[in-house]
């Protein structure tokens, strides 16, 4: 969906990335996301253009009769999980009366012997759901991994199946751009009143914090939160002993909500969140303080070349993945690596003024 | 101006307070329930419309009977009054079945007299809509946008600076999107509508007036948050008319069918364990470091 210009290429391009078939809408209005238009039209193509059944409170009993839930119709429904994608796909699901489930990092097909008494219409009852899209999602702020099934109610179907796809979760394929495929454009009337959103202005924002392409990075978890200013303060310290690094957050640090003094306050915000829904860095040396080693995390470091790591419980996970683990509390190890440093710093500067 | 704040318990996921269990599962009852902190952004820009335009902040959640203890903390920041919609068939809700059961409670308020506020709908619906973006326990955010669909209301998420102008029934904000490129756009919206605040959402209040207004509401609700109980509504399923098949469990096209701890990540590099009041131990990682060092 977009104006002419976004249109034109985007056809070609998603079917040399794979797709066999690419349906397009294209309007000048649409140049940038709006809620109603988008939604609207993203579900109209889904139901390729039956009436849509009536879920609405007031009548919730009418039956689904739309041919477009055959299954040979979308049976999944894969958005972006970015601002606008993860607000496009609640809506559209929404609108189509099914389920999806959101930041999703990992997706299977199988089949699934189900025994919830609401899907199966009876309890005790087992029920074979076939190719059933399993969609795995980190979830209680990084604690655990859920997965989610969208399954038909016996009264009630729920197709598609859908979800939101964390970017950069699957490894893209390589574009074929001899690759032939099916290119439709969509047909549907836009009712003014879809526009009533008026989108008058927009910025580029700076790009925000750049954690990768450093010397150091210098992470800090949830060990800081006995006095969690003094931990952001004595991590600056030791990035301002190295001559390239950058200060990174654990997820943990960043959902946290401390009470923070003003003058550490803009250092924790998302934009330096390092893992698998934060920034990748792989830096040559990483020193992770306080941080437990959630796989999450690991995906964000796990490819620089040293990690350090200062932490009080010998068994953290993070050990399996640290070259040096010193067993020892941030608040005391940081102030001796900043002064060490320091020195060293010093050594070896004596030894450039001697050549 | 009439505003509803929607509001969700979540567990505390601060440090010291959240437990797991022994196979590393989160303990829900061990692990106390406080509001989504999310939420606060929503509130506080509700208060700003209040402050900025007069009218009434209700707050309005879905939960069991011991989710008042949220309700209490959301009126801590502000609310002039509290709504709870809670039914044992509402319970283990999707986000589509909870944004279903949120939009009933909200057209209840447009449709019963005494609870009525709205200064711009025809439907005695309130007038804005506010919620914050995503819990700490779900993490979907996709319960704002699912409730404004169902109420067929205009919505701007990821709010992160918002004005209201009554006498021309619009509203106009700065939105924060993410994606190839991050932008921050202004748009326009007519009133009644519906707002997601961003985490990044900053309340403004530039005029004298407005700030002593602020701290006059902030001490009254202090005040109110006293006796919370008493400004409290709460609706059953049956009171708000719903198809027990279209809430709860039984409402919910989505399943959890599977929890699992975050894997322990197999090992990949052989740690030294250093003690850091051992000398040798700590050159040996210092060697490390100081190549690194600053040089100026």
């Amino acid at each position: 969906m977009g104006d002419e210009a976004t249109t034109t290429d985007l056809a070609d391009e998603v079917i040399a990335y794979g797709a066999d078939v690419a349906i397009y809408h294209e309007d000048e209005r649409l140049e940038r996301f709006r809620h109603k238009p988008y939604t609207e039209i993203v579900a109209d193509m889904a139901r390729c253009g039956a009436e849509p059944p009536s879920w609405v409170t007031g009548d919730p009993g009418t039956e689904p009769t739309a041919e477009w839930r055959d299954y040979d119709k979308p049976r999944y429904f894969l958005f972006p999980a970015t601002n606008n994608g993860r607000d496009l796909s609640a809506q559209v699901q929404g609108e189509l009366d099914s389920g999806l489930a959101s930041d999703c990092s990992g997706l299977t097909i199988e089949e699934e012997l189900v025994s919830n008494p609401v899907k199966t219409g009876e309890p005790g009852e087992k029920v074979e759901f076939e190719r059933v899209l399993f969609m795995k999602r980190p979830d209680f702020s990084g604690f655990e991994y859920s997965t989610i099934l969208c399954l038909d109610n016996p009264g009630r179907e729920f197709h598609p199946q859908g979800c939101s796809v964390i970017p950069g979760s699957f490894d893209p394929i390589d574009p074929d751009y001899d690759r032939e495929g099916e290119v439709i454009e969509h047909d549907l009337e836009l009712p003014d009143d879809w526009f009533r959103v008026e989108v008058t202005e927009f910025d580029r924002l700076d790009e925000g914090v750049d954690l990768t392409g450093h010397d150091v990075v210098v992470a800090l978890g949830r060990g800081i939160g006995d006095d969690p200013t003094k931990g952001i303060e004595l991590g600056l310290d030791l990035v301002d002993a190295f001559d390239d690094a950058a200060l990174g957050l654990s997820r943990g640090v960043v959902t946290a909500s401390y009470d923070l003094d003003g003058h550490v306050e803009q250092y924790v915000a998302e934009e330096r969140q390092i893992g698998e829904t934060g920034q990748v860095v792989e830096p040559e040396l990483y020193v992770a303080a306080g941080i437990s080693g959630a796989v999450q995390h690991k995906v964000g470091m796990d490819e620089s070349d040293t990690i350090a790591t200062i932490n009080t419980d010998p068994d953290a996970r993070i050990r399996d993945f640290s070259d040096y683990f010193i067993e020892g509390d941030l608040f005391e190890v940081l102030p001796r690596l900043v002064e060490s440093v320091e020195a060293g710093e010093l050594t070896l500067q004596a030894e450039a003024s001697d050549d | 101006m009439h505003s509803v704040v929607l509001t969700k318990g979540v567990p505390d996921f601060r440090e010291g307070q959240v437990s797991f269990d022994e196979d590393g599962h989160l303990e829900r009852g061990a692990t106390p329930t406080v509001m989504n902190p999310n939420d606060e952004f929503a509130l506080q820009a509700a208060l700003q419309t209040k402050v900025k335009q007069g009218g009434r902040v209700s707050v309005m959640s879905m939960g069991p009977p011991g989710y008042e203890n949220v309700l209490e903390e959301a009126m801590s920041v502000y609310a002039d009054d509290l709504y709870l919609l809670s039914d044992r068939e509402m319970a283990a809700a999707d986000t589509w079945s909870t944004s279903i059961t949120l939009s009933a409670g909200i057209e209840k308020i447009g449709e019963t007299e005494e609870h009525s506020a709205s200064a711009v709908t025809e439907s005695g619906e309130p007038d804005i809509i506010f919620a914050g973006f995503k819990t700490a326990d779900g993490e979907t955010g996709q319960t704002g946008p699912q409730t404004s669909w169902c109420l067929d209301r205009p919505i701007v998420t990821h709010v992160i600076a918002l004005e209201v102008d009554e006498d021309e029934e619009k509203l106009r904000a700065k939105r924060l999107v993410e994606g190839d490129v991050d932008e921050i756009e202004t748009v326009e919206a007519p009133l009644p509508a519906f707002v997601v605040t961003d985490p990044e959402f900053e309340p403004s209040y530039r005029r004298a007036e407005h700030r002593l207004k602020h701290k006059r509401f902030k001490a009254e609700t202090d005040e109110r948050v006293e006796n919370y109980e008493a400004h409290l509504t709460t609706w059953s399923a049956e009171e708000l008319d719903l198809d027990p098949d279209f809430i709860g469990l039984d409402g919910s096209p989505t399943i959890v069918s599977g929890v699992d701890p975050i894997p322990k990540a197999p090992s990949e590099r052989e740690a030294t364990m250093v003690d850091p009041d051992d000398a040798e131990g700590m050159d040996e990682v210092l060697e490390t470091m100081r190549p690194l060092a600053g040089g100026d």
